[in-house]
């Protein structure tokens, strides 16, 4: 069975076995190969066995299949062909008769083959035009892009010391502690009394001294707070708002 | 100095793991000025050890040059004084000049690079700053919470909202860093100043822990065992358990909580007095 060598920039990052199924491409993990580059569709393309040859199909993809340079909606493959999905190509190779490794096996441990786990970094350059990728990919994809947004806190009852808090740091602090983000007053206030951490993929409101409310339900686990949340800690309300 | 007013337990732990040949990772804990450095080189064949080695030692000494001025002064309040973390950020600037002009000297080294995050104590107060992928935790109330922001391309992609968290740990491209120290000749580097409560602890990691053990895994590790070195040993452990697959460091540091109310009254009456 020919074996599909999956690379990018150069590099070969997999190879996968075509065992006469249907091997999907695309950027959910659930495809036979899962590539998470941006210009690649959900379920972008599919490889399969027809006749004793392999054939590729275009799902209706957003950026489109190349085979040789060439747009395709479905193309007959051979070997030495070269199927390429974004930035990441895919070689037809049939002279690895006999050899077939595991289709989820990263290519670590297929012999001599190497691999992207040397940490490299991107130059100021090649940065640049990857992150322009990126944001032209986000636009045109179904994925809303983000810049980093700013979520901010509105006071709606309770004795703090203003009146709407920007979360522009990492951890912001609700307590009476001095150096907290947002004040409670009150000698028996806690220092700490929750928290609301920001992480890539948005703001995490967590316990302190205190277990705090969202939109009336305790928190148990840090959680995600989405727009128009109502908080509730120590008698204070806070109406979180994120927009773009 | 100032670490006589909080309790600090501190300890670190590194490994080569299982695949790597050698340990590019390198660590400084400076006692006297309450500094967590940790580095991860990178280029195997340029002397990422070089390098890493160089970007902690730089930093340390820097602090030490630069003495009381990066320190906050007698009664600064906490809004106006952010001197401690002004100063970490040059130190870094520093060792990346350092590794970058080293690397262009010696042709051995040339192109070698590493990550960078450094954590110093000053009262309560949490000075951090960090370039790369090497990261920073808060383990606070049971709760594992990331302080730092990877400088990896699925970081990025993740914090466009392009890419869930899921995809990037499952993603082949976690090596790509988009900034390091040493590669180029001036680096950007992302700080941050958190206060700190008794009871939290501080987890510094190079990428060889958290790709292989869970979040979720090395915060019951932070909750089960409350001495820092045993921790530390765990957690190396349980990542050569996991695959080993980098070199795997890690740096606890844990703000002892006081035994009673008024043990608790009197350490901290002192330390608003940094």
């Amino acid at each position: 069975m020919p074996v599909l060598i999956v690379k990018f920039e150069g590099s070969v990052l997999k190879k996968v076995a075509t065992n006469g199924g249907s091997i999907t491409i695309g950027r959910g993990p659930d495809n036979s190969i899962a590539i998470d580059n941006l210009a690649v569709s959900n379920r972008h393309a599919e490889i399969k066995s027809e006749q004793g040859g392999l054939v590729v199909e275009d799902l209706n993809s957003l950026n489109g299949t190349f085979v040789n340079n060439q747009r395709v909606k479905r193309s007959a493959l051979k070997h030495g062909d070269v199927v390429s999905i974004g930035k990441h190509s895919i070689q037809v190779d049939e002279s690895a008769h006999g050899e077939s490794p595991d289709i989820h096996r990263p290519a670590a441990n297929t012999k001599g083959t190497p691999r992207v786990d040397e940490t490299l970094v991107l130059d100021t350059e090649k940065r640049r035009k990857m992150m322009q990728d990126m944001a032209a990919a986000g636009e045109r994809s179904q994925i809303t892009p983000s810049r980093i947004r700013v979520a901010t806190l509105v006071r709606v009852k309770g004795q703090i010391d203003q009146a709407e808090y920007q979360l522009t740091g990492k951890l912001t602090v609700i307590g009476n502690s001095e150096m907290a983000t947002i004040r409670l007053r009150g000698w028996f206030k806690p220092k700490m009394a929750a928290q609301i951490n920001r992480r890539d993929d948005g703001y995490y409101l967590g316990r302190g001294d205190k277990v705090p409310t969202i939109n009336g339900n305790p928190i148990g686990a840090p959680a995600l707070l989405s727009d128009g949340d109502l908080i509730v800690v120590c008698g204070v309300q806070l109406r979180f708002a994120i927009k773009e | 100095m100032n670490g006589k007013q909080i309790h600090l337990a501190v300890a670190a732990c590194t490994d080569k793991g299982r695949v790597r040949p050698i340990n590019e990772d390198s660590y400084r804990i400076s006692v006297d000025q309450n500094l967590f450095v940790l580095s991860d080189g990178m280029g195997g064949a340029a002397k990422g050890e070089v390098a890493s080695a160089m970007a902690v030692e730089a930093v340390d000494r820097s602090l030490r040059e630069n003495g009381a001025d990066g320190f906050p002064k007698l009664f600064t309040s906490y809004a106006e004084s952010s001197n401690g973390t002004d100063s970490l950020v040059r130190a870094i600037e520093m060792a990346n000049r350092e590794i970058h002009e080293h690397g262009m000297r010696d042709p051995g080294c040339r192109g070698m690079g590493s990550t960078i995050v450094a954590a110093r104590i000053c009262g309560t107060r949490l000075s951090l700053a960090h370039v790369g992928d090497s990261r920073a935790y808060l383990f606070r109330a049971d709760v594992l919470q990331q302080l730092t922001s990877d400088h990896s391309l699925v970081a990025e992609q993740v914090r466009h909202g392009l890419m869930s968290h899921q995809q990037a740990a499952a993603s082949e491209l976690q090596s790509l860093l988009t900034r390091a120290l040493g590669t180029e000749e001036s680096v950007s580097v992302d700080a941050d100043e958190i206060e700190l409560f008794p009871g939290d602890s501080l987890l510094l990691c190079s990428d060889g822990l958290t790709r292989m053990v869970p979040e979720d895994e090395i915060a019951a590790i932070l909750t089960q065992i409350s001495s820092v070195r045993i921790a530390a040993e765990r957690l190396v452990s349980r990542a050569n358990e996991c695959g080993g697959q980098d070199n795997i460091t890690v740096i606890v540091v844990r703000l002892n909580k006081p035994r009673s109310w008024f043990a608790k009254f009197i350490p901290w009456c002192s330390s608003n007095l940094v």
